[in-house]
């Protein structure tokens, strides 16, 4: 009877720990390390085809990254102003060419090795997890990550490269690209689409 | 020649947009009321960098091995001590001023001359100053964003800065006071190639990925200047927030807290290089 009670104590526990639940509780520190290594290990190849590599950075990157709060972000004061249907193309184009501009960067990434540094707390429920990229002799790089509770899980929605904020970055070049295009997002749109289309043909060599 | 300057400076000055607040956010967040003039330097520099700088650094950078190169930047480095330790002391910063000094001593004796960086293998990690980051930290406006010809992104602050450093360099007066001018001169051909050559493969990516390469070098130039001013410890609280969507608002970049701990990071530093 008290074995059976042990057992069933055990399956229980064993279903707690297997449930998402028990994933919100994941400390945004061992989430970055475990994404970090995994990324170089995937990524890193330098035989991987272009190809192969933008397809499993997309899937990092979906199931990893809040893709569409950053696209918010990112857009800024236009997000507002925007129509549905304006939204929509931008978030889709806004997701390849995360793909097309950073994919790329991991080819060179081979043999360097990711160490988390701890962590401070940002605004609202929004962590910073500091890490540092070592490549051999050259000068280690500091990578920050903004990592936020989506529900069960956690979800980055920025990464901060020796103090360089993607989302900051690329917000200020969208806003230069609508200005420079008189105010009109489908300036911005049609950059876009320029951008993805030529990529496409030149990744497919 | 003047009046030709001064129309160009004039009809490059873009007007501040008075009716619609956002727009002037926009405005003020961009910060670079000589755009069109900027972009005409920022195109020349490009051409400057295409024709001689990027194939100059490409031959550096095959031609030298690993190990050279690495003792050109750590000797380049070494040298340019004075103006550390002296921005160092300027911002009263006596721990860092310490890190700089020790350095200094360690990698001319044991490393060689400053060919080999002991110093950082004993923990004692490096960090650059320089007297525009001075004078922020004092608290002095950055300006608006320029472009200099043959030089690239700065601002009013930090051209001024980069003038105040040649006056604390020691080897700036190798070139006026000496007929060994050549050293400064060496120094500064190795330092730029030697930096360009260690961004060929970065610099192109971004060229290559960006819509708008001039206001990605725009952004970039700022935040990375913010970073360094904080010793590496800026404010990153802007960012894709967890506010609902339709409440969000364009705020300050980076924002960085004068009266802040600067020693925070640089104390992390230092006990993760000794854990190393």
């Amino acid at each position: 009877m008290s074995a059976l009670r042990s057992f069933l104590v055990l399956l229980f526990a064993g279903f707690v720990a297997a449930s998402p639940g028990a994933a919100a509780a994941e400390e945004p520190t061992d989430f970055i390390s475990t994404l970090g290594t995994r990324a170089i290990t995937e990524l890193a190849d330098e035989n991987m085809s272009q190809v192969d590599r933008e397809t499993r950075f997309r899937n990092l990157l979906n199931e990893h990254f809040d893709v569409p709060a950053i696209g918010r972000f990112v857009l800024g004061r236009h997000w507002k102003v925007a129509s549905d249907e304006e939204r929509a193309e931008f978030l889709d184009l806004f997701e390849d060419f995360i793909v097309r501009s950073y994919a790329v960067r991991f080819a060179g990434y081979s043999g360097e090795t990711f160490a988390v540094k701890g962590s401070t707390p940002g605004p609202k429920l929004a962590t910073l997890v500091h890490s540092r990229v070592l490549r051999g002799s050259a000068e280690p790089i500091r990578v920050d990550w903004r990592v936020e509770p989506r529900g069960e899980k956690l979800v980055i929605t920025d990464v901060i490269v020796e103090g360089v904020s993607m989302s900051v970055t690329q917000r200020s070049e969208f806003a230069s690209v609508i200005q420079s295009s008189g105010g009109k997002i489908e300036g911005l749109l049609e950059a876009l689409r320029n951008k993805t289309i030529t990529a496409d043909t030149t990744g497919a060599q | 020649m003047m009046a030709l300057a001064g129309l160009v400076v004039l009809a490059g000055c873009a007007m501040p947009p008075t009716n619609d607040p956002e727009a002037l956010a926009a405005y003020r967040e961009a910060n670079d009321p000589l755009e069109p003039m900027n972009r005409y330097f920022f195109d020349l520099n490009n051409f400057a960098d295409e024709i001689l700088m990027k194939p100059l650094a490409g031959w550096y950078y095959i031609a030298l091995p690993n190990f050279a190169q690495d003792g050109v930047r750590n000797a380049v480095n070494n040298v340019r001590t004075p103006v550390i330790l002296a921005n160092d002391l300027f911002q009263g910063e006596f721990e860092r001023a310490g890190t700089t000094f020790g350095r200094f001593l360690v990698n001319s004796t044991l490393g060689l001359g400053g060919l080999f960086d002991i110093a950082e293998k004993m923990g004692l990690e490096r960090h650059d100053e320089d007297f525009g980051q001075t004078m922020a930290v004092a608290g002095v406006d950055e300006g608006p964003y320029l472009v200099l010809p043959l030089i690239g992104p700065s601002n009013p602050r930090d051209a001024f800065g980069k003038v105040v450093d040649a006056f604390l360099d020691p080897m700036t007066y190798l070139t006026f006071f000496t007929n060994v001018g050549w050293i400064n001169t060496t120094r500064n051909g190795l330092d730029i190639v030697d930096f360009r050559a260690r961004n060929l493969q970065t610099l192109d990516q971004i060229k290559k990925g960006s819509l708008d390469y001039y206001a990605t070098v725009r952004s970039l130039y700022r935040q990375r200047r913010a970073d360094e001013i904080s010793n590496g410890n800026p404010n990153l609280m802007e960012g894709p927030g967890s506010e609902p969507e339709e409440t969000s608002e364009v705020r300050p970049i980076i924002m960085i807290d004068p009266n802040a701990s600067l020693d925070f990071l640089h104390d992390s530093v230092v006990k993760q290089g000794s854990m190393n």
